[in-house]
This record gives C-alpha cells, sequence and structure tokens, in this order.
C-alpha cells in the first residue's frame, strides 16, 4: 500500500517538473535563455483554478493554463525576441510579476492574498481503500498524464517536423538560419509560445492537485526545472528524466515526513541540494545551443 | 550602456508611470487618488520620508552586491539568499555575545558576520563557476532555494526563542543607532544608520572597483577574456573574489533588519530585497550614484504601496518593479552589463 501511495505521488509530484522542464527545452532550443519557468508555472496554476472556480470544468481550468502561459510566452517573446532584451532580465522580471501579480489579483479576485477557496473535489474520495483513492485521484488530474504524452510529442517535434529543426538552427546559428530564408524571431516566438503553454500546464498539475491555489506555490520547481534542462543537455526526453527523478525527490519528502523518520529539513533542501551536486558535476559535458543568449 | 543614460531614465519612468496607473486600474481603484495617498505617504510626511529611506536601505546593499557581480560579468541572482545568510550569521553572533559587549566590539562582529554569511554562500557559486564552470545563475539560485529552507527551518525550531516566532535579541551593544532616536521628526521609523553605511559601502565600491588592483582584476573579468589573461589574471580566483564580495554585500543588508530595525531574526526576514536589487542595480547601470538613486526610488515606491494598501493590494506595485527591469533590459542597460 505505502508502494501505491508513493507512486500516486511520485506522479503527482513529477509532472509539474516534467512539463516545466520541457517548456525550457523548446524556449531554450531556439536560443532564448529561459528563467522564467517559475512564472509560467504560477501563472498556470492561478489560470487553472479560477478557470476550475468559475467553470466547475478540469478540461476548461487546463485549457485556461496552457493559454495563461502561451500568452506569457508571447509577452517574452516581445521583449526577449522583438525588443531584443536581455532573455535573463526579463525572465527575472517575469517571476517577480507572476509572484506579485497572482497575489494581488488573488485579493482582488477571492480577497485574500494567501489562497483561494478550494475546487470541489470528485466525488468518491472517501473510499476504503485509501492507498488506491489516492492513485486514482493522481490518475483523474489530466495533466497527469498529459505530461509523457507531451515529451514524446515534443522530442518528435523537435527532431522530426520543420519547425522543430528550424527551432534547432536557430538556436544553433540564427544567422545561418537567417541566410536559408528561416524567420528567426518568428520561429523562436512560436518556440516561446509553445514552451510557455506546455510549461503552464505543469502549474496547472501543482493547482489541480492541491484543489486550490497558494501564493508563491510553485516554491521553487520552475528553478529546479531550470535545472533539469541543462542536466538533460537540452533534449526533452532526458530533461523530462531529470525533472522526474528531482520531482521523485519531493514525493519522498512527502512520504517519509509522515512517517517521521527523517527531518522535514533535509527532505526539503535534498532536491536543492542534489540538484546543485548533478549540475556541477554535469556542467563540464553540458552543451548549449551554441547560439543561447 | 550602448544607449544614452537620459533615454533609460525616461523609458524607465515612463513604464513605470504605465505600469502603475495599470495595475491600479485593474485593482479596481483610482490612479490619481492612489497617487496622491503615495505621495501623502512617502514625500509628503517626515515620517514617510524616513520610511521611504528605510526601504531603500536594503537594496542599497543588495544593489551594490548585484552591481559589483556585473561588472564582473556576472550574474548574481543569488543576492536573495545571501542576505538571508547575513541575517542568519548576524542575529546569531549578535545573540551569543556578552550582554556587556561595548558598541564599538560588538557592531563590527555582527557586521563581519553578516558579510561572512553572505560570502560564503557567493563564493560557493564562484567556486563552482571557476571549478567546474557551472552557470551562477543557475547555482545562486539553487543555493537561494537551500538558504530558504533551512532559515525558515532553524527559526522555526533551534533558534526560536522560547515562545516567541523569532530568535533570541542581539545583545544591545549591536544595534546600530536609529534615526527617530536623534531626529523627532523621523520617531517611529526604520531608519537607521545602515543607510548611511549603505552610502560608504557604495562609495568604498567606487573606489575599489576603480582605484585598486583588485578592482581592475573584477573589471577585466568582466571586459573580456583577452583583457584579463593579458593582464596576467587568473580567472578562477578572480570569479570566487567577485562572487565572495558580492555575497557579502548582500549580506550586510542585514544590518538594517538585524542590527537595525528588529533586533532579531524571523522567517520572511530579508526576503525579496535580492531580486529588487537586480532591478535597483541594472536600473543604476551599475554605478554607485545610479544604485543609490534606483534605490531610492524602489523604496519610495515600497513605501507609497504600503501607504496605499487599504486601496490597492500593495503586491500589485510590484508590477512596478517588473515593468522597470524590462523597460531597462529593452533600452539596452541590462543587455550592456548582461550576456
Amino acid at each position: 500500500m505505502m508502494a501505491v501511495v508513493f507512486l500516486a505521488q511520485v506522479l503527482s509530484a513529477a509532472a509539474p517538473l516534467v512539463l516545466a522542464s520541457l517548456g525550457g527545452v523548446l524556449s531554450e532550443r531556439s536560443g532564448v535563455t529561459m528563467l522564467a519557468l517559475e512564472a509560467y508555472l504560477l501563472l498556470g496554476a492561478f489560470a487553472a483554478v479560477v478557470a476550475g472556480l468559475a467553470s466547475g470544468s478540469i478540461v476548461v481550468a487546463v485549457l485556461a493554463a496552457a493559454l495563461a502561459g502561451a500568452l506569457a510566452g508571447a509577452l517574452f517573446a516581445l521583449f526577449a525576441v522583438w525588443q531584443r532584451a536581455s532573455s535573463v532580465v526579463v525572465g527575472v522580471a517575469l517571476n517577480l510579476l507572476a509572484m506579485a501579480g497572482t497575489r494581488a489579483a488573488l485579493k482582488v479576485l477571492y480577497g485574500s492574498s494567501s489562497n483561494s477557496p478550494t475546487l470541489p473535489t470528485s466525488e468518491g474520495m472517501r473510499g476504503s481503500a485509501l492507498a488506491w483513492t489516492a492513485l486514482r485521484d493522481a490518475l483523474s488530474t489530466p495533466t497527469v498524464w498529459i505530461a509523457p504524452l507531451l515529451v514524446a510529442l515534443s522530442a518528435l517535434l523537435l527532431s522530426r517536423t520543420v519547425l522543430g529543426l528550424r527551432i534547432t538552427a536557430c538556436g544553433e546559428h540564427p544567422m545561418a538560419a537567417k541566410g536559408q530564408g528561416v524567420p528567426v524571431a518568428r520561429v523562436q516566438t512560436t518556440a516561446l509560445v509553445l514552451g510557455g503553454a506546455i510549461a503552464a500546464l505543469g502549474g496547472a498539475q501543482l493547482g489541480l492537485h492541491q484543489h486550490a491555489f497558494v501564493a508563491s506555490m510553485s516554491g521553487g520547481r520552475g528553478f529546479l526545472a531550470v535545472a533539469a534542462v541543462i542536466l538533460g543537455r537540452w533534449r526533452p526526453v532526458r530533461a523530462a528524466v531529470w525533472a522526474a527523478a528531482i520531482g521523485s525527490l519531493s514525493a519522498l519528502e512527502a512520504t517519509l515526513a509522515s512517517g517521521g523518520w527523517v527531518p522535514t529539513v533535509v527532505l526539503q533542501a535534498l532536491p536543492f541540494a542534489l540538484t546543485l551536486l548533478a549540475v556541477a558535476g554535469r556542467s563540464g559535458k553540458a552543451r548549449a545551443p551554441a547560439a543561447l543568449g | 550602456m550602448s544607449r544614452p543614460r537620459a533615454l533609460v531614465v525616461v523609458a524607465a519612468a515612463a513604464a513605470v508611470l504605465t505600469a502603475m496607473n495599470l495595475s491600479v486600474w485593474l485593482a479596481g481603484a483610482s490612479p490619481r487618488r492612489v497617487l496622491a495617498l503615495m505621495l501623502a505617504g512617502t514625500l509628503g510626511s517626515s515620517y514617510g520620508f524616513a520610511q521611504s529611506l528605510a526601504k531603500a536601505t536594503p537594496l542599497l546593499w543588495t544593489g551594490a552586491s548585484v552591481a559589483l557581480a556585473l561588472r564582473a560579468r556576472l550574474f548574481n541572482v543569488g543576492a536573495e539568499g545571501q542576505c538571508l545568510a547575513g541575517v542568519l550569521a548576524s542575529a546569531v553572533v549578535g545573540a551569543a555575545l556578552p550582554a556587556s559587549t561595548p558598541w564599538a566590539l560588538a557592531i563590527p562582529l555582527c557586521l563581519a558576520a553578516a558579510a561572512a554569511g553572505g560570502a560564503a554562500l557567493g563564493a560557493v557559486a564562484g567556486w563552482l563557476r571557476g571549478r567546474f564552470g557551472t552557470n551562477e545563475v543557475l547555482s545562486t539560485l539553487m543555493l537561494n532555494g537551500l538558504m530558504a529552507v533551512v532559515v525558515t527551518w532553524l527559526y522555526g525550531g533551534a533558534l526560536r526563542d522560547g515562545a516567541q516566532v523569532h530568535t533570541r535579541d542581539v545583545v544591545a551593544g549591536a544595534r546600530l543607532p536609529m534615526a527617530g532616536a536623534a531626529l523627532r521628526a523621523f520617531r517611529g521609523s526604520g531608519l537607521n544608520a545602515s543607510f548611511a553605511l549603505g552610502l560608504v559601502a557604495l562609495a568604498a565600491l567606487a573606489w575599489y572597483l576603480e582605484r585598486t588592483r583588485g578592482g581592475l582584476r573584477i573589471r577585466a573579468l568582466g571586459s573580456s577574456s583577452g583583457t584579463a589573461s593579458a593582464l596576467g589574471i587568473d580567472p578562477s580566483r578572480t570569479t570566487v573574489r567577485a562572487m565572495a564580495l558580492s555575497g557579502a554585500l548582500a549580506g550586510l543588508a542585514a544590518s538594517h533588519f538585524v542590527l537595525g530595525v528588529k533586533g532579531y531574526a524571523e522567517h520572511g526576514l530579508g526576503a525579496g530585497v535580492g531580486f529588487t536589487g537586480i532591478a535597483v542595480a541594472l536600473l543604476g547601470g551599475a554605478r554607485p550614484w545610479g544604485i543609490a538613486l534606483a534605490a531610492l526610488l524602489f523604496g519610495v515606491l515600497a513605501q507609497g504601496s504600503l501607504a496605499v494598501n487599504a486601496v490597492v493590494p500593495s503586491d500589485a506595485l510590484v508590477v512596478v518593479q517588473a515593468a522597470t527591469l524590462v523597460a531597462v533590459a529593452v533600452v539596452g542597460a541590462g543587455r550592456a552589463v548582461t550576456r
């Protein structure tokens, strides 16, 4: 039973990181440094919960998250691609904006700057077999199974489609791509919009899993996802595997903390510490898209 | 600086005003009324003025921190965690001193602790960069996450002062003088000597960067690898030094929080000033006077957003900070100093 609960927690905890890192891979492969994954997660979670509360439909909630992410990606592109601002600075700014903006909007919409009202949970939650309910609950959140699907699709997109090859070309050698008639700015915008939408789905998972929006609920996962992008050497499947591994650490935290065997602080610090070590250990071998900037 | 400074300032001001009005309007309030309230709550009274300077104080430190790293072409996104480390270190040292410690000993010791705490965290990022080529943006982000977890745990447990939700008070000698004690008009505000120290630190930073060998090395690292190797500079060591110094400045923001306003450390104390420091450094063009002015601007905004909190959520005005960052980056100042 423990194993089933753990599996359910791994699935729920890994999905946001996997989706955010996928969004990061798509954006960075086009040659744009993407530090705004934290913002995408927050905006996605917020949009999903607001739409979910308003419509009562989980599908609408997920779509709203994707739309919010796409818009944020477009905003990122407007400044970083079309206005040629430093993408690092735009990323930091977008993170600030999302953190404070969602809190302010929470206050305006629901009268509290810390959390939203809770989403109605699916019926039949109080079954006898709690462990299996946990798993079913995890699987009933669509973003959990959307994540692996999108990993496969992104890998195919980047390696097998014209758009994917163009994205990579823009990231490796934008001048040459331009010479071949690739509209670099438009391709990068497409990559950023797609990346934003996918990363924000990770946010939807956060919000739907907790059945509410809590201020700053992304809790640094966006930054861990940035690390997963680098650890996965800008490849969708590898980045997703790293993201899932980091996500499992958080699941471990939830499981072990309830047992009280290991101090919570160690478990909370673990993802950051191990990711730091992993990045340090592998950064010599990493090869970023040549024109990343 | 690829484009004229005046343009940066004008564009930033325009963006700030637009973002402010827009966010106020979105929050359902009248921009004119909010602006009047903001002015009255900041520059309109001696208390509001002193509070604005108090809000600017930690930003002097973190702005200087980010700027120093930028001059070495390092992007220190970790002033956030380094400030938390400084808060932790100075609170622990300040509370551990004997109660009778004279200020001439207690204050330097606590300042050294704050600087050392921040420097240690910065040095780790610098070492990882020099030794393994680890991107400092990434490592400092991870260290931010790590520090936040650690201090939350310490303040809630091991360092908790009995029933209080904060650490033990630092000794009386370690407290920096409050402006309100000297000037009746500033009474009740958080303005303290850390503001003056911050200005001195900015002047010292300018002197260090322009007039000393260590500063030359840091600037050479930032100009191009060719310059650095022509001068016989060890890039790894200079990177560690630059990040440690940058971290020390961010850690010293603790002097405002722990030695000035509060006298102890608690959960959330010092959070947010690191990220705002990035905006301050970029808006200030990574130059001391620019940083001082940018810190004052953000100080007024921070105090102003509190003054209007009843009408507009104060968070809505963080939008203004983000807009400033983007405006500066678009105009080009950001690109000149980051990669």
